[in-house]
């Protein structure tokens, strides 16, 4: 089993992706953009990793979503192949259309704006960390594939866009009639509050990932891959220091599962 | 050819101006008379680059020698290439740089912030190593005061300029800290630090290698197009700002390019390892202050070779002058001296591989001359040789010694009251922008990038990065200097800057290992400030060598790299001496780190440092009283020592959960800041009659700077906790609890003296810093 | 009373650099393109004073002169030949457009400002005769999001 992280100028995440897929027991290796993209196919998934693609030039993942790479991931897609963008990843998955999985562009992440009491009291680039839950049922997606619906998760964001928005009627209902979304903010007992700093960056309905119909490619906002390994936790989870895993380890292990299943 | 030879001293300054030429008559008359001949414009202006202050250090070098402990039985190379490296183990390094970008910084905040990360981290790269993290000590205007708006404009450029190149880099920040104080109001202060890792056995170093001039070796430029950029960059760092001058200044700040950075250091990451495998020894150097001159002259001259370059081969943006070509300061270069043999791998792997030339517009490898045997430095451009001088007199910079004078001061202890409402005093405390939590700030900085973060900035006193995935080891790193106690005693706030960022690595539980200083003074030229300079090089050296290396008795803690800043003052004044210490601390196992926040209900708390009547620059007198006091804390080197050293013991020996040392605001800060800091579950209830010094007035036992610990205590091992303490020579002293009511409570003699809760401190703490910049 | 500042970079822009470069090697516009530049525009609305003044003024908060320069006009926005200019401006609320409006009213004291709106103007070199056609179709695929952004071909 191998998988490519893609490298995009500007990205600045794909090390840990790769040492975190490498440890769940994944062959891998990084993909450069100007590599010649027919060589994709030898992989059986992908991760688009974090960071500042082309430094976010006309909107964060507008210019790497043309690169022939992604029209190659594309069709490794349309086969089947499992795609996990994370952070910058899943803005470029959004710009090239294979999220929400339409096809088109049909949702924007927009510039993050914190809203406390109904007031703005924060935009912009954000970073700590945040409770996720999944929201989806396990097997749903890729990426999900081994976690149960209602776990939580601690995960750190660190993004300026991560807001998303859309004006697509009836996207919203049917993706969440569909079980495409994945991962919402939620308080440390698992609750909405779609306040900040819960809702950490104004999000509609708090969504932190989506997946597409197909369940095989998921985006999402938060790192995993800085949340791998427990001493990576903030003080005040108790989880720190004890046993190996963080939770972003279901993450790569969903993967993992997802592609030994498929095959 | 500027004349010079025969003109006399008036004439000779008034060409040396009109062609925007800073140095003085004499230096330029030294120059012809090595040369035996007028120079040429493009000679003077390396020169004039190579001999400014920045570049140089020609006031500052001596003092340099005179005091600082730049050896030690861990330096693997002191501070004479661009980064100081010291040995974690038997196989790593780490490898760190610090310098100051302040007038840059006043001028055009975001650019000159971000140009300042831009530049250090080449600096640490170029060492081969990874570059892992870095920090950023600023020093800003009084946010209340006559020039709030400037001030408040400066603060956020810089803030925006810091995270927006930092981030997009990819390069976590992971420490920092921020003082405001009316000294900065025209002069802010804007020091980076950085640091990386690198294998001891693939260190690179910055220059010719051996054999270079006898094989003509490629003298290669790589990145970014040469502009105009930054033209009299170094000059401008090293004179005093005013106003009116400030639209002009703006043209010598350069334009970073966080994105190039990020696919250069990967290109560079190939260059490495293709060296490594072949076994090659490369020179390899940023480009900085000084330009292409700077980089090209000081590698030959180190490698004891001359060398010869071609303007025209350089790749650039424009058809530039030679003068203006040999000196820019454009961001995102590198130079690179290696065998012809690898020249074709070289252009492939920065122009095909990494593509520089579709990533940035006209950016590129390009080789540029060749280094020789001959002891010249010549630059030819359109087929004319523009510059032809000896290098080591190029490189080889002036001295000056300068004349010191003490400042005169009056300050004196005030005579005041405690006030009756001690709840409000601590609030306010709280609340100030000096003590405030730096949350507002630092939620802007990817803390976590590269997935190596430990302990981030807010959870501890210094942050904490495991770097190596195989390795147990961290790297902490702190950075520290009060200018309150500064402008009082400049000896004090250099030795207190040292004391305080070697207790903040230790309160996590690593050991201080190596320091930097970034030395942030006024115009050399005035004796006072001189004076004040030399003052706080003594003060700091002491520390290093009084608080020695664990385990090294009598070894110092060596300072590996820094940087002098001077000429910052505007004719209001000279900022407050600023000696700005960073302290990298080494523990061999990450899980045994610790961070501040209180841990659980019923745990004892513990004091130790004892309390003296030493408020002199102190948050209380500053923030209550509006007085500055006369008697700054001091460091009684002995018991620092034995502090620090017994609080690493300790933590190693897991007999402490909590620990967070004493420093701005004292006990009661410290003890407050490590309930409300996240996740802020409990409250304490503190005994002052424990607290020793029962003479001691109240308001000075709680907000006290004398140095100092608060420790929480693991349950069960007290006793183990006090024999090692006491094993040290130390007395301490069990001041309270650990409570499950979320309160802030200090009693004395049966008297409540504060009585807070948890929440309304934390609104004052959480709040301060966002109300002081809105 | 509208005062219009449009600002551009002196030193090279990437980003339109950037622009030109996956129109012309990405998307198939190789024949039809022949330059992309770029400026930001700022549309502010006072309520009073001189407006070459205050333009003047918010210029010295708006424009950095180390790498940027600036031209001013009131009431009316005009744009030289030769090229189709592409307003893109937020339809979702412009949190940059706000705090640039707070920073002058409030931290800098001009109580006379009622609005500032911010636009990207997108200047596309086209030798096509079809000009509207290339530039709208260029425009949605590569220079907006029309769930956040949208866009006005100006002077045609």
């Amino acid at each position: 089993m191998k998988i490519a992280v893609v490298q995009f100028p500007g990205s600045n995440c794909e090390y840990e992706t790769l040492v975190a897929a490498k440890n769940v027991g994944m062959e891998g290796e990084i993909f450069r953009w100007n590599k010649p993209p027919e060589e994709l196919s030898y992989f059986d998934g992908f991760f688009l990793p974090g960071g500042f693609s082309y430094q976010d030039r006309v909107r964060a993942g507008a210019i790497a979503a043309k690169e022939p790479v992604i029209k190659t991931l594309i069709e490794e897609a349309e086969n089947g192949k499992p795609i996990i963008g994370i952070c910058n990843g899943f803005q470029i998955l959004i710009e090239s259309g294979l999220l929400p999985g339409t096809g088109r562009v049909d949702m924007a992440l927009a510039q993050n704006v914190m809203v406390s009491r109904g007031k703005i009291v924060r935009r912009g680039y954000y970073c700590d960390w945040i409770n996720l839950r999944h929201d989806s049922s396990s097997k749903r997606c890729s990426g999900s594939f081994i976690i149960d619906r209602g776990i939580q998760l601690q995960m750190p964001i660190a993004h300026g866009e991560g807001n998303l928005v859309t004006s697509t009627p009836g996207l919203l209902e049917r993706l969440n009639e569909e079980n495409q979304i994945v991962f919402r903010y939620c308080d440390a007992q698992g609750k909405d509050f779609n306040e900040f700093p819960v809702n950490v960056n104004g999000s509609t309905e708090s969504i932190a990932g989506i997946c597409n119909p197909e369940g095989n490619i998921l985006g999402m906002m938060p790192h995993p891959e800085r949340a791998f390994f427990s001493w990576q936790l903030p003080p005040g989870d108790t989880s720190k220091y004890i046993g190996e895993s963080g939770p972003g380890r279901l993450i790569f292990e969903s993967m993992k599962r997802y592609i030994e299943v498929r095959a | 050819m500027l004349k010079i030879v025969g003109l006399a001293d008036e004439k000779v300054e008034s060409n040396l101006r009109s062609n925007d030429i800073g140095m003085t008559v004499q230096e330029a008359r030294s120059i012809a008379s090595i040369l035996g001949r007028d120079p040429t414009l493009t000679e003077l202006f390396c020169y004039d680059a190579m001999w400014s202050e920045h570049c140089s250090y020609k006031s500052s070098r001596s003092t340099l020698r005179e005091f600082l402990p730049t050896e030690g039985p861990n330096v693997v190379m002191g501070p004479v290439e661009d980064s100081g490296i010291v040995a974690i183990d038997d196989k790593w390094c780490v490898a760190i740089s610090h310098e100051s970008h302040n007038h840059p910084s006043q001028v055009l905040p975001n650019e000159g912030a971000a140009t300042g990360i831009g530049g250090i981290v080449r600096d640490v790269n170029c060492m081969g190593a990874i570059v892992v993290a870095t920090a950023d000590p600023l020093r800003f205007g009084d946010p209340f005061g006559p020039k709030a708006n400037k001030v408040r404009w400066v603060t956020e450029g810089v803030v925006d300029g810091i995270w927006q190149y930092g981030n997009a880099l990819g390069v976590p920040n992971i420490g920092g800290d921020i003082v405001f104080n009316s000294s900065f109001d025209d002069n802010c202060l804007v020091n980076v630090v950085s640091i990386g890792v690198v294998r001891k056995n693939e260190i690179i170093h910055s220059k010719a290698p051996q054999a270079a001039g006898e094989n003509c070796y490629d003298v290669i430029l790589i990145g970014k197009p040469t502009d105009s950029s930054g033209v009299g960059g170094v000059t401008f760092a090293s004179e005093a700002l005013r106003e009116e001058d400030e639209i002009t200044n703006r043209g010598a700040v350069q334009i970073p390019d966080p994105f190039l950075k990020n696919v250069l250091f990967k290109a560079n990451a190939d260059l490495f390892e293709l060296v490594r495998n072949l076994g090659i020894e490369i020179g390899f150097k940023d480009l900085g202050g000084g330009g292409f001159t700077c980089a090209t002259s000081e590698m030959g001259a180190a490698g004891g070779y001359g060398m010869e370059l071609d303007l025209d081969l350089m790749h650039k943006a424009a058809d530039f002058s030679p003068e203006i070509l040999a000196i820019a300061e454009t961001q995102e270069r590198f130079l690179l001296i290696s065998p012809k043999s690898l020249c074709a791998k070289i252009m492939r792997i920065y122009n095909e591989d990494w593509d520089l030339p579709n990533v940035y517009e006209g950016a590129r490898a390009s080789v540029v001359g060749q280094v020789n045997t001959t002891d010249r430095f010549v630059v030819k451009h359109k087929g004319k040789i523009v510059c032809d001088v000896p290098i080591k007199h190029l490189t080889g910079g002036i001295k000056y010694q300068r004349d010191e004078k003490p400042r005169f001061k009056n300050f004196v202890e005030p005579d005041i009251e405690m006030l009756e409402d001690m709840n409000q005093v601590l609030l306010k405390i709280l609340r100030s922008p000096n003590i405030a939590s730096r949350e507002h700030v630092y939620r802007y900085y990817d803390t976590e990038v590269m997935g190596n973060a430990v302990i981030r900035p807010g959870e501890a006193d210094a942050g904490l990065i495991a770097p190596i995935r195989e390795e147990k080891f961290g790297i902490a790193l702190s950075v520290d200097s009060n200018p309150f106690y500064g402008r009082i005693s400049p000896y004090w706030g250099g030795a207190t800057a040292v004391a305080e960022a070697m207790r903040n690595v230790a309160a996590i539980g690593a050991t201080p290992w190596t320091l930097t200083d970034c030395l942030n003074f006024g115009n050399p030229e005035k004796p006072e400030s001189f004076w004040e300079f030399r003052e706080s090089v003594k003060g700091l050296a002491e520390s290093c060598k009084k608080i020695w290396l664990k385990g090294y008795k009598n070894q110092p803690v060596p300072i590996v790299s820094g940087n002098v800043s001077f000429y910052n003052e505007s004719p209001e004044g000279t900022v407050d001496p600023s000696p700005i210490i960073a302290c990298v601390g080494i523990i061999h196992d990450i899980s045994k780190a610790i961070t501040m926040d209180l841990k659980e209900p019923g745990d004892k708390l513990f004091l130790i440092g004892p309390r003296f009547d030493e408020l002199g620059g102190s948050e209380y007198y500053r923030t209550i009283f509006d007085v500055s006091g006369a008697n700054v804390p001091i460091v009684r080197f002995d018991l620092e020592r034995n502090m620090i050293h017994a609080v690493i013991d300790a933590i190693d020996q897991k007999l402490v959960k909590a620990c967070h040392d004493i420093s701005n605001g004292g006990l009661a800060c410290t003890a407050a800041e490590m309930a409300m800091v996240r996740p802020a579950k409990f409250g304490f209830e503190l005994n002052l009659d424990k607290a020793g010094e029962s003479i001691m007035r109240t308001d000075k036992l709680l907000f006290s700077e004398s140095s100092g610990f608060v420790l929480e205590a693991s349950k069960g091992v007290e006793a183990q906790l006090f024999n090692l303490l006491n094993d040290y020579g130390l007395e301490p002293m069990e001041i309270g609890v650990v409570t499950e009511v979320q309160r802030i409570l200090i009693k004395r003699k049966g008297i409540t003296v504060i009585d807070l809760h948890l929440d309304d401190a934390k609104e004052a703490w959480d709040k301060g810093l966002g109300e002081a910049l809105k | 009373m509208r005062i219009y500042i449009r600002v551009w970079l002196k030193i090279p822009d990437a980003e339109a650099a950037t622009v030109k470069n996956t129109l012309t090697r990405r998307l198939g516009f190789q024949n039809q393109i022949s330059d992309v530049k770029k400026e930001r525009l700022y549309i502010i609305e006072v309520d009073s004073g001189d407006p070459a003044e205050l333009a003047k003024n918010f210029a010295k908060e708006l424009v950095n002169e180390n790498k940027e320069s600036y031209r001013s006009s009131f009431e009316d926005l005009s744009f030289e030949d030769g090229y189709v200019p592409i307003k893109v401006n937020l339809h979702i609320e412009d949190g940059e457009a706000i705090s640039t409006q707070n920073r002058l009213h409030n931290r800098l004291g001009y109580r006379n400002i009622r609005d500032v709106k911010r636009a990207t103007i997108w200047k596309l070199y086209i030798k096509d005769d079809n000009q509207e056609e290339i530039a709208k179709q260029i425009t949605e695929s590569l220079l907006i999001n029309p769930h956040k952004d949208s866009y006005e071909i100006l002077s045609m």
